[in-house]
């Protein structure tokens, strides 16, 4: 295995006396599309910022297709296309000035490939970009972030203020000329539904702290809800994984991580039980929102029943 | 091919795929020699991750249904009577596995508990097999 695009150890980053980063650490092997995924105020935009080196950390590293970007920013930043959330372009020129105005900062700057893919986007060439739809103005904000080629891509809530229709084709986009390309992509956004469908993994991040990593297949395969008679959890053990805990009527119903060591623990001993597979959304929603602290240490003495 | 994707539901985007694939190979809407998309068409199309229609291709690949010749394309093939088998075999035992939760669960609704389910399980297991062996020796003696 070559060494990983994107590497975070350890980050922690505090503004004022708020601790925003808590000791993060990441790794996303080359080629791989990686969605981070939190909600607002998680945390999602400063760890971009930070591998971006636009601002820096308080503690722990950084590498970006091996560079310091806090040392090395521009270097860290030619390894990378970026697009952030609400990107603001001169309004007052043209996609095609745009790009004749870009390309000089950059040495690997493909213009042909920059003026193809617009064409292939519809975005017209000689059309104020104040004049844009969002739709077009985030495409061109994609277009000119890949103009020059970087190998790595990273992509704040790209398809915030989209409509449904230019999510899937921006999304479509991103499996046709970056996965297929090659390209490593991270990506922040809290539309669990698109992500699932187009990440290899996902990071779950919740106030400044990832919660959970793995590929999307596995989370489903790991996280489950399962429900137990009141009666029989006294003899159960409490679940190592646990993120949720309700009471409904006479049963317990929880959500725990590493699921299947736990269910073949109730079927040695006998316990009935039901499992239920959940969604991406309601993974998500446990690990974030999620209370544990409603297991029934002590189940013996009839409580009245939360509903 | 006609594959539909339904988001935000608990079934895997992968399982949805593969499944979706499966049953047409096996109703033979599919044909043997039929060229399927290959992996970027059909990512694209669906706008799911290359990988996970390389993994689907390649699962289907593994159970027989597909082959991945290299640099050709990926082309259904024709079912031979042993994966046939297997692959049938496999549907009916999921069908059987949704037959038997429908059975526990109607009878848990009935107020059956789960002891006398169990019970009711045995009993019937050592029935059935005792009948069956029976029915193989008489078959063998004929």
């Amino acid at each position: 295995m070559s060494e990983p695009a994107i590497c975070v150890d350890q980050l922690s980053k505090s503004f004022g006396s708020r601790q925003v980063l808590h000791e993060l650490t990441l790794s996303i092997p080359a080629g791989q599309t990686f969605a981070l995924l939190g909600r607002n105020g998680a945390g999602k935009t400063t760890t971009i910022r930070i591998m971006l080196g636009l601002i820096p950390e308080d503690s722990g590293t950084v590498r970006i297709a091996g560079i310091d970007p806090t040392k090395d920013p521009l270097k860290a930043r030619s390894q990378v296309g970026y697009l952030g959330e609400d990107q603001t372009m001169y309004g007052w020129m043209t996609a095609l000035e745009l790009c004749r105005f870009l390309a000089p900062f950059y040495r690997t700057w493909d213009m042909a490939w920059a003026r193809d893919c617009l064409a292939r986007f519809d975005i017209p060439l000689h059309t104020r970009i104040g004049r844009l739809s969002k739709g077009q103005s985030v495409k061109l904000g994609l277009v000119v972030a890949l103009a020059h080629r970087p190998p790595i891509v990273i992509l704040d809530d790209p398809s915030m203020g989209l409509d449904p229709i230019a999510r899937k084709e921006f999304n479509r986009d991103l499996v046709e000329h970056l996965q297929t390309s090659g390209c490593t992509v991270l990506y922040s956004s809290h539309l669990l539904d698109e992500v699932e469908a187009v990440a290899d993994t996902v990071a779950i991040l919740d106030r400044g702290r990832i919660v959970r990593t793995g590929t999307t297949d596995l989370l489903r395969e790991e996280v489950k809800q399962i429900l137990l008679p009141f009666d029989s959890v006294a003899g159960t053990p409490h679940p190592e994984g646990l993120l949720d805990v309700r009471r409904h009527e006479d049963r317990l119903v929880f959500i725990t991580d590493r699921a299947g060591s736990y269910v073949e623990q109730l079927v040695a001993q006998g316990i009935d039980h039901d499992v239920v597979d959940l969604s991406l959304d309601e993974i998500f929603e446990a690990f974030v929102i999620g209370r544990t602290q409603d297991w029934p240490d002590k189940p013996a003495n009839p409580v009245a029943t939360t509903i | 091919m006609y594959i539909r994707i339904e988001r935000g539901v608990s079934t895997p985007i992968s399982r949805q795929i593969a499944e979706q694939i499966r049953a047409q190979c096996l109703a033979g809407l599919l044909e043997a020699g039929q060229c399927l998309p290959s992996v970027r068409q059909l990512a694209k199309e669906l706008v799911v991750n290359v990988n996970t229609v390389v993994r689907v291709y390649e699962r289907l690949a593994a159970e027989g249904l597909i082959e991945m010749r290299h640099g050709e394309g990926t082309f259904v093939l024709q079912p031979s009577a042993a994966k046939d088998l297997a692959a049938g075999l496999k549907q009916q035992r999921e069908q059987f596995s949704r037959d038997f939760q429908a059975v526990v669960r109607r009878g848990l609704l009935l107020g059956l508990n789960v002891p006398e389910l169990r019970r009711m399980l045995t009993a019937t297991a050592s029935d059935a097999k005792s009948q069956i062996s029976k029915e193989n020796r008489s078959e063998k003696s004929s």
